[in-house]
C-alpha cells in the first residue's frame, strides 16, 4: 500500500454554521419594511432635492439589508457559537438598535418632507449628532468581527473577508466622518444637475457619496477576489481598492467628479 | 346623549383598553379581559348607532363619493370612529396574545401597539413583519 501525498483540496467556501440569527432577523425586518415604503413611494408625489421623498429611506433600507445580510452570511464560515456568546449577543443587539434608530430617523424625516442628514435645525440638530454616533456604532460591527476571520487568514477567502471588513470600517469612518462635518454630500454647487445613471451621484462636481459607497463595499470587493484563491491577489485588491477610495475622496474634496 | 357627548366617552374608554395592553405582562389574563371587553362595548355602541341612523342617511359603499356622503352625517361619522377604535383595540389584543404565545418580547410589540393605536393597519403590518422576522409565521 502506498501512501499518496495528501493534496490540500479544501473547497473555496465551506460553511461551518448557520447564519447569525440576530443579523438574519434584522435583514428580514428591513426587507419587509420596504413594502410599505414602496407603497408610499408610489402614492406620494412630494420631492426632496429633486427626488421622491421616499427614495432615500428605500436606499438606506436596501444598503443596511446588504450590510447585515452580508455579515450574517460571513458568520456562516465560522464555527457555530462564534458570535452567540452573551457578550456578542448584547453587542449585536446594540448594533441592531442603532440600525433601527437610523431607519426610523430617516423615515420620519421623509414623512415630514425634511432632511435627515445635515439637518441642524432645532431639535434635528442633537438627533443628527446622536445618529452619527449610531452610524459609527453600527459600522463598528464589521471591524469587530474581522479578527475572527484574520485568525484563519491562510485561506484567501478568510483573508479577503478580514481585510474587506477592516477597510469597510476604517475607510467609511474617514469618508463619512468628513461628509458629516461638510453638512452636504456635495462639494461645489450644481450647475447643470448632471448625474450618473442608477446611483444619481453628481457627474459635474464633488460628490462624497461615491467614496462612501466604495469604502463601505470594500467588504464585498476584497472577499470576492479571495474566491479566486490567491492571497497575493487579495492583498493587491485591498491596496488598489483603498487607493481608488482615496482618489474618489480627494477628487470630491477638491470639488471634482472622480474622472 | 348627543353624538359629541358619546364621542367624548369613547376616547377614554379606548385608552383604558390600550393602557391595559401596554401593561399586559403584569397581569396577562386581566388585561386581555379589559382589551377584549372594551371593543365589545364599543361594538354595542356601533350597532346602536347604525340601527338608529342607517335608514335615514344618504350615501353608501358603492363609490368613494357615496362613502364621503355617509360621513357627512354626524352619528354615522361617530359610528365610523367607534369602528376604528373597536377594531384597532381588538387587533392590538390579538397581537399581544400572539406575541405572548410565541415568545416575542413585549417591548418589541410596544411600538407596534402604538402604531396600531394611531394608524391601525400600519400597526398590524408592523406586527406581522416583526412576527415573521422572529418566528417565520404569518397565519394565526
Amino acid at each position: 500500500m502506498t501512501l499518496a501525498p495528501s493534496v490540500p483540496s479544501a473547497p473555496p467556501i465551506a460553511f461551518a454554521s448557520g447564519p447569525n440569527r440576530q443579523l438574519l432577523a434584522v435583514t428580514l425586518l428591513l426587507a419587509l419594511a420596504t413594502v410599505p415604503l414602496m407603497a408610499a413611494h408610489a402614492l406620494d408625489h412630494r420631492l426632496f432635492q429633486g427626488d421622491n421623498v421616499w427614495l432615500k429611506p428605500l436606499k438606506f433600507h436596501l444598503a443596511l439589508m446588504v450590510y447585515t445580510g452580508s455579515l450574517a452570511l460571513y458568520a456562516m464560515l465560522l464555527p457555530e457559537g462564534t458570535f452567540t456568546t452573551p457578550r456578542w449577543r448584547l453587542y449585536i443587539g446594540v448594533v441592531i438598535t442603532c440600525i433601527l434608530a437610523e431607519v426610523t430617523w430617516i423615515g420620519t424625516a421623509a414623512a415630514l418632507g425634511t432632511a435627515s442628514h445635515f439637518n441642524i435645525d432645532g431639535i434635528w440638530s442633537p438627533i443628527y449628532g446622536l445618529m452619527g454616533l449610531a452610524a459609527v456604532t453600527l459600522t463598528s460591527l464589521s471591524l469587530a468581527i474581522a479578527p475572527a476571520f484574520w485568525r484563519r487568514r491562510e485561506s484567501p477567502l478568510m483573508l479577503g473577508i478580514a481585510l474587506g471588513l477592516g477597510l469597510t470600517f476604517l475607510l467609511t469612518v474617514v469618508v463619512a466622518g468628513f461628509m458629516s462635518q461638510n453638512l452636504s454630500h456635495f462639494v461645489g454647487t450644481p450647475v447643470t444637475g448632471a448625474r450618473m445613471p442608477l446611483f444619481g451621484w453628481s457627474s459635474e462636481m464633488g460628490d462624497l457619496r461615491i467614496a462612501h459607497f466604495l469604502a463601505t463595499h470594500a467588504m464585498h470587493a476584497v472577499p470576492l477576489v479571495g474566491l479566486a484563491g490567491s492571497r497575493t491577489a487579495v492583498w493587491s485588491t485591498a491596496l488598489v481598492w483603498t487607493l481608488i477610495v482615496l482618489w474618489c475622496f480627494a477628487r470630491a474634496i477638491l470639488g471634482l467628479p472622480p474622472f | 346623549m348627543t353624538a359629541t357627548q358619546l364621542f367624548d366617552l369613547t376616547g377614554p374608554l379606548a385608552l383604558l383598553g390600550w393602557l391595559a395592553l401596554a401593561l399586559s405582562p403584569l397581569a396577562p389574563r386581566t388585561t386581555q379581559g379589559i382589551a377584549v371587553a372594551v371593543p365589545l362595548i364599543l361594538c354595542v355602541l356601533y350597532s346602536g348607532l347604525i340601527l338608529a341612523n342607517w335608514s335615514s342617511t344618504e350615501g353608501g359603499f358603492s363609490s368613494l363619493a357615496d362613502v364621503q356622503l355617509l360621513f357627512a352625517s354626524e352619528p354615522i361619522a361617530l359610528a365610523g370612529w367607534v369602528h376604528y377604535l373597536a377594531f384597532d383595540l381588538f387587533v392590538g389584543a390579538w397581537a399581544v396574545r400572539t406575541a405572548r404565545a410565541e415568545g416575542i418580547a413585549h417591548w418589541m410589540v410596544l411600538p407596534c401597539l402604538i402604531l396600531t393605536f394611531l394608524f391601525g393597519p400600519a400597526g398590524l403590518l408592523a406586527f406581522a413583519i416583526l412576527r415573521f422576522t422572529l418566528t417565520r409565521k404569518v397565519l394565526p
